[in-house]
């Protein structure tokens, strides 16, 4: 009980206040070990949370090969796709570079084999050049490294496409899920298409008088639904065309005139005043809940860590 | 281009197509570029994880030029030894043995600690930047006389008073602890009005990201078709196709919609 | 009138394969058919411009890589940008760089690379990579109170001792302007709340669009310099500093890209709409 329950939740109250307190606690002691060590302990210990994950990931895999689940096939790929990086990145280096002494020249191979094939063949043409393997730790940034080009040539197109592959599904859920159902709705996707417009080069080709003579027809519209008074549709058309008409010509027709109809300037007004506000609100009150569950976390209230609701 | 150059295109490429298949259906290319994802980035995290911190700064400091241990092993970062650094390493092989069963508790002590610092770390970020900056920055003058009445950017009375009613009403609609009608509830209704334009316009930048990354990987894909890659797109394409193709037709039952 | 309603009804229930396919081409063919469009800076993004531009002379700039390949399109171009422009006048700007995601320190290489191309520079003179550190927001909080605690050595694993430009650097105070090219968590909000607002060194930022809504209060309460909002933000920051790049090329697909969702949404609604009005007519 006190190993798997008290040591934990003292730990958290300790170390929370401790780092919580210590900026306001003018000790230099505190302060450099809350400031540099204690951090880099946070670091050191986050660095080991990954390791853990991956032996879950391998055990899991593992699991799912030994009892033939469906699909086992894969996890195959999966341990097998673990274990070449895992070589590449802590035993093999894969980074040897061939310099040639006095020149700019040189290139990296990723054995050592071929580095010193690529030495003695300089040798045989009269040149000597030297080999030196990448320093641990930066051998996983070594260009022309093995661990860089897995890094540029399967984790890069990996990553990349899952998430340009949501580009897609955007484009289903937008023609089919987002509904101007009542008023809230409404401004919500108004909003998105100002911005999505607005915020790219060809919003500032449409004219802010085509965006009038557009309102004036769709208020036309709602006023055909709501009234149902073709007189009243007819006359507000009629008016608001010439109305824009006239003032068009009045004022010469400029792209970006009066500017609460043109679409780049439009859609700033909203991104920086109502869009701030809501997104104001959120970040307080994000910021309130964030307060609110480290202080319960520090004094103990909290205990979802240890499994306890 | 060298031979390796080529083939990692090649292998960009067929990885790159062989998850936007998914597109079609979900497919045995798609779930093994999946796994290989899966696979890979494990075995990277942990090394990139271990060699930009574990090695430099913890054992950098067990095993310094003036550790204890200097005659057994020394790994120079330009550390000085420090002893208490046991204590995260033991926390880290604490939580590293939690993988077995029985003692799975022993990874708490080194959550407990994490848990600890990010709620200290947290607590006080977010109530200096998030709260009370914010909070500031709400509350402005807005009759000072310099502004002017409306501007489409910037600073103008108007737009600090849209500014000013919007966060309080968004944020009295989070306020639950009162039943939200009469003239309080049409204040929150407002609140909501101003939360569906945010909500609105992170929708439509949730597009513009999307959009963009599509961007970039079909970037990569023209480029792996040149020819001094040796049309690797088309080939890698044509392969998928050809594969998928007779898959379905093998398999007709499992169309989705 | 109801022939055209029965259209869109019908486009209504669609394969969504078609869509995919729509979206796919509205990009790819711009793309193959570069079209110029003119691009206008917003104030948001003129904001980070000026903020870079009004550095003093020979200052320490840091730019941290907070972003990876998923993410590469929209936040390359940026930190691409923002160096173009330090070192573009010859003021004397030294660069360090850091990286609070492990990607990061790939993509710093692969933008040193580009701009080693560019301009004539000395590695540990005019701009050292000092790599990634993970840690998050306890990598930032240890930067502002002591970077030699967290770098000892830069990510070639040169001691920080060796290196010239690394003199009279301890933390974040020693530096005169920051930049975080942003992907999500960890980036701008931990750069401001852990390195900004307690140190005073001025910030900016550049985020994936998703993340723009979030942190843009920053922006009114100048905690943050301005901001590039996503790929078209890059693209704003290109057309200040007079340097076309992926950025732009890409607006155009871009555009047709949003045009084509917008139809959607339109379409979609008229579907709805004219279902509904069915629905209750009979």
């Amino acid at each position: 009980m006190i190993w798997k329950r008290y040591i934990p939740i003292a730990i958290v109250g300790f170390f929370g206040s401790l780092t919580l307190f210590g900026w306001f606690i003018e000790n230099e002691g505190i302060k450099a070990f809350i400031d540099d060590d204690a951090t880099q302990w946070y670091d050191i210990i986050a660095s080991f949370a990954i390791f853990l994950g991956a032996l879950n990931l391998l055990k899991l895999q593992f699991l799912k090969v030994l009892k033939r689940q469906s699909g086992w096939e894969y996890s195959v790929v999966a341990i097998l796709s673990f274990f070449i990086v895992f070589v590449i990145g802590f035993f093999m280096r894969g980074a040897f570079v061939v310099d040639i002494p006095n020149t700019d020249i040189q290139s990296t191979y990723f054995t050592q084999g071929a580095a010193e094939e690529a030495v003695n063949h300089l040798k045989d043409s009269g040149i000597t050049a030297s080999i030196t393997p990448a320093q641990w730790g930066a051998h996983i940034q070594t260009e022309g490294g093995l661990f860089k080009w897995m890094f540029d040539n399967i984790f890069t197109p990996l990553s990349a496409t899952m998430f340009a592959l949501l580009a897609f599904y955007v484009a289903s859920a937008s023609y089919r899920a987002f509904r101007a159902r009542n008023f809230e709705a409404t401004l919500l996707l108004l909003a998105g298409i100002i911005i999505m417009i607005g915020r790219v080069p060809i919003g500032s080709l449409i004219s802010s008088w085509m965006i009038m003579y557009l309102l004036v027809l769709v208020i036309g519209i709602l006023i055909n639904t709501y009234f149902r008074s073709r007189q009243l549709v007819f006359g507000w058309v009629a008016l608001g065309l010439i109305g824009v008409t006239v003032l068009g010509s009045f004022m010469g027709w400029p792209i970006d005139q009066p500017a609460v109809f043109y679409l780049p300037a439009l859609q700033e007004w909203i991104y920086t005043v109502p869009n701030l506000a809501g997104a104001r609100a959120i970040m307080i009150g994000i910021g309130l809940g964030v307060i609110v569950t480290s202080l319960r976390y520090i004094f103990g209230l909290e205990k979802s860590y240890i499994g306890d609701q | 281009m060298s031979f390796s150059t080529i083939l990692g295109a090649w292998i960009a490429a067929f990885l790159t197509l062989g998850i936007f298949s998914y597109l079609y259906k979900d497919n045995p290319f798609y779930k093994i570029a999946e796994h290989v994802f899966v696979g890979v980035s494990a075995a990277y995290w942990a090394a990139t994880f271990y060699w930009t911190q574990i090695y430099p700064n913890l054992f950098g400091r067990l095993f310094a030029v003036d550790s204890p241990f200097a005659s057994m092993y020394v790994i120079d970062k330009g550390h000085e030894y420090n002893g208490l650094y046991f204590f995260p390493l033991l926390l880290g092989i604490m939580m590293l043995l939690s993988v077995f069963k029985q003692i799975n508790w022993m990874a708490r002590w080194g959550i407990a600690y994490t848990v600890g610092i990010a709620a200290g770390l947290k607590a006080f970020g977010y109530l200096s930047s998030n709260v009370i900056s914010q909070i500031k920055s709400t509350a402005v003058e807005l009759f000072s006389g310099e502004l002017s009445f409306f501007a489409m950017s910037g600073d103008s009375i108007f737009n600090n008073i849209v500014i000013f009613i919007g966060t309080i009403s968004a944020l009295m609609y989070f306020y639950f602890s009162r039943e939200q009608s009469g003239a309080y509830g049409r204040f929150t209704r407002l609140g909501v009005y101003f939360l569906m334009i945010s909500f609105g316009a992170s929708f439509g930048f949730a597009v513009m990201g999307r959009i963009s990354l599509l961007i970039g990987r079909f970037n990569d894909l023209i480029l792996f078709s040149n020819p001094s890659y040796n049309y690797g797109t088309f080939w890698m394409l044509g392969l998928i196709i050809v594969v998928l193709g007779y898959w379905s037709f093998q398999n007709p039952e499992r169309t989705e919609g | 009138m109801r022939f055209l309603e029965d259209i869109i009804v019908k486009f209504g229930s669609v394969d969504r394969r078609v869509i995919f396919v729509l979206i796919g081409l509205a990009v790819l063919v711009p793309l193959l058919n570069p079209v110029d469009l003119a691009i206008r800076p917003t104030p948001s993004s003129q904001r980070v411009y000026d903020a870079v531009d009004s550095i003093p002379d020979n200052s320490n700039v840091l730019i941290s890589f907070d972003y990876g390949p998923s993410t590469r399109p929209e936040i390359h171009p940026m930190t691409l940008g923002i160096m173009r422009h330090l070192l573009s006048q010859d003021r004397g700007h030294k660069i360090y760089i850091t990286c609070l995601w492990p990607d990061g320190l790939y993509m710093a290489k692969d933008a040193l690379k580009i701009i080693n191309e560019e301009y004539d520079l000395v590695e540990h003179e005019d701009y050292v990579l000092l790599g990634f550190r993970p840690g998050n927001e306890a990598i930032v909080k240890g930067l502002a109170s002591d970077l030699r605690k967290v770098f000892t050595v830069d990510a070639a694993q040169t001691p920080i001792s060796e290196i010239p430009m690394m003199e009279g650097i301890n933390n974040l105070n020693d530096f005169q302007f920051m930049f975080t090219g942003s992907a999500g968590y960890p980036g701008t909000f931990e750069w401001v709340q852990y390195g900004a607002d307690p140190t005073g060194v001025p910030l900016s930022s550049g985020t994936t669009s998703i993340q723009v809504n979030e942190v843009m209060p920053y922006v009114q309460s100048g905690q943050l310099k301005g901001i590039l909002a996503g790929m078209p933000g890059a693209a704003e920051y290109e057309k200040l500093i007079d340097t076309p790049g992926i950025a732009i090329q890409g607006m155009a697909a871009q555009s047709y890209g949003h045009v084509v969702i917008v139809l959607f949404i339109i379409l979609g609604n008229l579907a709805y709409f004219i279902t509904e009005r069915r629905e209750r007519k009979y």
